[in-house]
């Protein structure tokens, strides 16, 4: 695992930054959590740069919007997964 | 943040507390079908999250400022002599027997660095955030610290004044910022994990859960 944060964030912020408060990543739940860490592996097991999830990422943020009543982490989530789905969808 | 605390079975179901939410359902789907076509593995995965959650988790430090909040007199001590109040939580290391705790009150804001490498009092906040460590914030936090602070998202009142305290190998600086107003009906353990990373360096305020604003 060589993929730091700093690298994940400088590849997102200004399209889809990773929800943060105070600086921190917010996980409201675990599987948040477990969602970034397979958009992580899978792109360095595919050798692919952030700059191309980050196409799908912003796809499915503005599909998937923040319906009421779900948190922003909720929701940048459930988008994040749709993404790592999309990505892997559009491997050869 | 989460402890996730998941056995390495990954048997995800039969003891949760809750049903499972449908995008957790999901995330479980995709994580199975990408395990299913080798593109990643469980403990790969598991790595990227504690590696994520430890850079970003300085429980300990948040649990001095909380009890600090809550108990005036080992307040007192930790201000007096900081590194035998926090070796009382049970915290010490390597790198944190010599704790000055600064006291951040609405007259005065303090802020840590190093201006020499990357000091830092990582016994009482875990790794130090890259940030901390880049050449930027090291020579430019002392050089115009409040407009550091503002880039960072903490405006400061022209009238509080800023105190930046540079750590060495010898001395280690914390910040105990200040106790966010509506919290008084909070349990330490409540108060604990409002208190943030970056709040314990100077570089944010604590801020009270969005049931506890106006």
């Amino acid at each position: 695992m060589s993929t730091g944060l700093a690298e994940v964030d400088a590849a997102l912020s200004g399209y889809a930054p990773l929800p943060r408060l105070n600086g921190e990543l917010v996980f409201d739940e675990a599987w948040h959590g477990r969602v970034l860490g397979m958009g992580v592996v899978v792109l360095e097991q595919l050798e692919l740069p952030w700059s191309s999830f980050r196409d799908h990422l912003v796809a499915a943020i503005e599909r998937h919007g923040q319906p009421e009543g779900e948190s922003a982490a909720e929701a940048y989530y459930v988008a994040f997964l749709d993404a790592v789905e999309s990505l892997v969808a559009a491997q050869p | 943040m989460h402890d996730h605390d998941h056995d390495h079975g990954h048997d995800h179901g039969g003891h949760h507390e809750r049903p499972a939410s449908q995008p957790e359902l999901r995330a479980r789907a995709l994580e199975a079908l990408l395990v299913e076509r080798g593109l990643v593995s469980t403990d790969a995965i598991d790595a990227v999250v504690s590696y994520y959650e430890n850079d970003v988790g300085p429980q300990n430090g948040a649990r001095v400022i909380a009890h600090a909040w809550v108990d005036p007199e080992y307040k007192a001590r930790l201000l007096s002599d900081g590194s035998p109040a926090i070796a009382e939580l049970g915290f010490a290391g390597v790198e944190g027997e010599h704790m000055v705790v600064v006291e951040n009150t609405p007259s005065v804001h303090n802020v840590i660095v190093c201006t020499l490498c990357s000091c830092y009092p990582w016994p009482v906040l875990g790794l130090p955030p890259t940030w901390y460590k880049s050449y930027a914030y090291r020579a430019r936090v002392v050089a115009e610290p409040r407009k550091v602070l503002g880039e960072m998202g903490l405006e400061l009142d022209p009238d509080i004044e800023l105190r930046v305290w540079d750590s060495s190998a010898e001395v280690r600086y914390l910040v105990l910022p200040e106790r966010p107003e509506g919290t008084d009906d909070l349990s330490e353990e409540q108060l604990a994990a409002l208190v943030t990373r970056d709040a314990m360096i100077g570089v944010a305020r604590v801020e009270a859960p969005a049931s506890a604003r106006p």
